[in-house]
């Protein structure tokens, strides 16, 4: 099977194949952590760490391992990761890990991970593989933060709230008041502003590919509509 | 060019939506009256500002969808959508509450799901559920009924708290709030009712206004612009487990006659659950609907923790309606009974 | 079963026992490693939140070390035993930390922390965990609301003991608006914690424990 080049591999982890707004995978820890920008960063980066090293390990082991066990160990490896990475949060960024709670241990069953080393990683050769883990990760976490900013900004007013927990004591001065003097609109930090959120960015993002594809096809002369419909 | 198909019987329909749509504005009437009475004037500018708000945001959307305007503002779909909404917030929400309930609702519950007809959820309650979801508190700060603080604000006062920012009439606790909390000091219900806000039936005021609401409620039944089983379904659905509990201990469980006369029961079981486009559509199913509203009400009352529990009812048999349908055809003319839909 | 398959089957295991035995060697390398850190995040983490509850210090030693467990299920609410950390200063104990659950919230049991002085007063009183509800019952945390702050410095006396509820019960504290039943559990928590400082002062205060 031919390996995709690096630029096409990019453009698949952050726009046509994006984890979470085209393949709808990993939406719970998705829906359930991204109140506010921190917190969403924190988890997009544990989860795009975990993708880097699980899709490289499963690369280097794609000729040893025996396609009957592929699945147990691409389990195990993924496993072996999101626990050391906990651990490691827990130890260092403990104030991060104590907000993000379970879903932490919970990136194990993240179908996307799992997804990625069995599309991608078991069938080409570690570097590739490591870049797509990159970028399946960015991508998440770019719908991550872009969700978490728009529901902290509605649902508390502020941006970068607890940034020091990730950047360190010098971002204590991090948060921004958006609104100053604004109640919060409690909806959006609770789990329907998570959802009512998400259906947004499908939107908005389907918009854009839409209006794309008109471009593309009026330049080409031929006529819109009819793969817009697709 | 399109033809117009058309499948027997031939029968011209007796009213077009916009008929049936100021019908059940008129039905409203009595009951806008009894909240005009003994809540002030607050219910009027609740209802101007969410039709203002209801035929801006109508117009706007079908304006971004390429719809033709007069035709669908003309139907009176979203004026409804507003009345209903603007009756349900406390008559001293301030504006922008009202705004945002019934934008919200008519952008998301409505348009976004392919505008009136397509709708799932019943876009006034939509709107509702966001602002009690939201600001649980304003939402349940109802003005002090007339006669228990003095008269009820009117038109200069109410416009003065809505538009000034802050509630400052008296506010009392709605029956609903007032009972779960003082059952919860173990207080029994005859101790509770000793208390000045309370009349013969349920709360002063709010059995009234439910009474009104009734009397609107029986003019759609008779005019069949509500089908009767749904809000049977919902009396009947309240009422067997609360009279079941308070036949067992009616010192700990209000019952039938209180959950009938308090909060929003006849509104939504008159006015919010018949609503034609979200709700079940054969017979059994109407029945099923409305009773499911009425349990699911009685249990939000008793356990949940928001003033009342009527929208999040309707809300959860809208999702249901699709698998009643599904499961309640009725029976075809000359087909044995559950077979022969396929 | 032919000998090609039955040695596949070996492989195959070999590998997974070999991928399983290096993941647990990296989780527990990591484990030896973080472990230390941890606990002193832990540490550190229960000490932060005392020190909100605590009258300033220095202390002789950290109050979230050697915390005394306490079984008292009508007092404290938990039929578990519950820490009550000791602040020390110059050998005697200046203070201690109840951790109090409120069973009768609104959306389940209420845990709390509250700090009470040698002579019975209140140095401060935190909500660590409740399912309360978003936009009414939530202010009883001390970030949306100074609700919980009101306690400090009162004492069973001031106001007498009677009096310890919330004002709809005709008590001296106020009820947070439209969350009437979570303001008095932990009124009523705060209170139960007060009396048994009461009743087993000399106990509590002792620095043996």
């Amino acid at each position: 099977m031919a390996t995709p080049g690096a630029q096409r591999i990019l453009a698949d982890g952050l726009w046509h194949n994006n984890a979470g707004l085209v393949q709808l995978l990993g939406l719970c820890p998705l829906l359930a952590v991204s109140a506010t920008v921190v917190n969403a960063l924190g988890l997009g980066l544990a989860t795009t760490l975990t993708l880097l090293a699980s899709n490289t390990t499963v690369s280097l082991l794609r000729r040893q391992v025996p396609a009957e066990v592929r699945i147990p160990v691409y389990v195990l490896v993924i496993a072996t990761f999101v626990t050391v990475i906990g651990m490691l949060m827990n130890a260092y960024f403990h104030a991060l890990y104590g907000i993000l709670g379970i879903f932490i241990p919970l990136i194990v069953t993240n179908c996307a991970i799992l997804g990625r080393a069995e599309a991608f990683a078991s069938r080409h050769p570690a570097g590739p593989a490591a870049l797509d883990g990159l970028a399946t990760g960015a991508g998440f976490t770019a719908v991550l933060v872009v969700l978490g900013a728009g529901r902290e900004v509605l649902g508390r007013g502020t941006l970068f709230h607890n940034a020091h927990l990730i950047l360190g004591d010098w971002a204590r001065g991090w948060e921004i008041a958006v609104l100053p003097g604004y109640d919060g609109f409690l909806l959006a930090a609770l789990p329907p502003g998570a959802f009512i959120g998400l259906g947004l960015l499908l939107a908005g993002r389907n918009a854009i590919d839409a209006r794309q594809r008109r471009r593309r096809h009026a330049r080409a002369g031929a006529p819109a509509g009819g793969e817009a419909a697709a | 060019m399109t033809l117009r198909q058309a499948v027997s019987p031939h029968l011209r329909p007796p009213r077009t939506v916009g008929g049936t749509m100021r019908l059940v504005l008129y039905a409203l009437v009595p009951g806008v009256l009894g909240q005009l009475w003994f809540f002030g004037a607050g219910v009027l500018w609740q209802i101007g500002l969410a039709t203002a708000t209801a035929v801006a945001t109508e117009a706007a959307m079908l304006h971004l969808r390429g719809r033709p305007l007069a035709l669908f503002l003309r139907d009176w779909s979203a004026v409804v959508t507003a009345v209903l909404l603007a009756v349900s917030l406390p008559g001293l929400a301030p504006w922008w509450m009202a705004v945002l309930g019934t934008a919200f609702g008519l952008v998301f519950a409505k348009h976004l799901y392919g505008g009136l007809g397509h709708n799932p959820f019943n876009p006034a309650m939509v709107g509702y559920v966001v602002l009690l979801v939201a600001f649980p508190r304003l939402m349940s700060q109802w003005p002090a009924p007339a006669g228990l603080a003095g008269g009820a604000p009117g038109p200069i006062a109410a416009a003065h708290a809505i538009f000034g920012g802050g509630v400052d009439a008296v506010t009392a606790a709605t029956p609903l709030d007032a009972v779960r909390t003082q059952l919860g000091q173990a207080l029994t219900l005859p101790e509770i009712r000793q208390g000045p806000l309370w009349g013969a039936l349920g709360g002063r005021g709010w059995a009234a206004i439910n009474g009104l609401y009734l009397a609107g409620g029986a003019v759609l039944v008779a005019t069949r612009t509500a089908d009767w089983r749904i809000p049977a379904g919902v009396l009947a659905g309240i009422g067997v487990p609360a009279a079941f509990l308070w036949a067992i201990d009616p010192s700990l469980h209000p019952g039938l006659w209180f959950h009938w006369a308090s909060g929003a029961t006849m509104l939504g079981a008159f006015f919010i659950a018949t609503d034609p486009v979200s709700a079940a559509t054969t017979p059994r199913g109407r029945l099923i609907f409305g009773a499911g509203i009425g349990v699911l009400t009685w249990l939000i009352r008793t356990w949940g923790g928001y003033p009342d529990a009527i929208a999040f009812a309707v809300l959860l048999m809208n999702m249901a309606v699709p698998l009643i349908d599904r499961y309640t055809p009725p029976r075809i003319y000359g087909h044995p009974r559950g077979g022969g839909h396929d | 079963m032919t000998e090609g398959t039955a040695r596949g089957t070996v492989i195959a295991a070999t590998v997974l026992t070999a991928c399983a035995l290096v993941g647990a060697a990296l989780v527990a390398l990591t484990h030896r490693e973080t472990a230390p850190a941890i606990a002193a995040n832990r540490e550190s983490a229960v000490r932060e939140r005392l020190t909100a509850v605590l009258p300033p210090g220095p202390f002789d030693r950290s109050p979230a070390q050697a915390p005394l467990q306490v079984r008292a299920p009508a007092a404290l609410g938990s039929r578990d035993a519950l820490p009550v950390y000791r602040a020390v200063r110059d050998g005697k104990v200046i203070a201690v930390v109840f951790t109090a659950v409120a069973p009768d919230g609104y959306g389940g049991a209420i845990r709390l922390l509250a700090g009470v002085q040698r002579d019975g007063g209140i140095t401060g009183v935190r909500v660590i965990a409740h399912q309360e509800t978003p936009g009414l019952g939530d202010a009883i945390e001390a970030d949306r609301s100074d609700w919980i702050r009101q306690f400090h410095g009162r004492r069973l006396g001031a106001p007498p003991a009677e009096a310890w509820r919330v004002a709809a019960d005709g008590g001296a504290f106020d009820a947070i608006t439209g969350a009437t039943i979570t303001s008095r559990a932990v009124t009523g928590a705060v209170r139960r914690a007060l009396v048994y400082f009461r009743a087993h002062r000399e106990r509590l205060l002792t620095t043996d424990g």
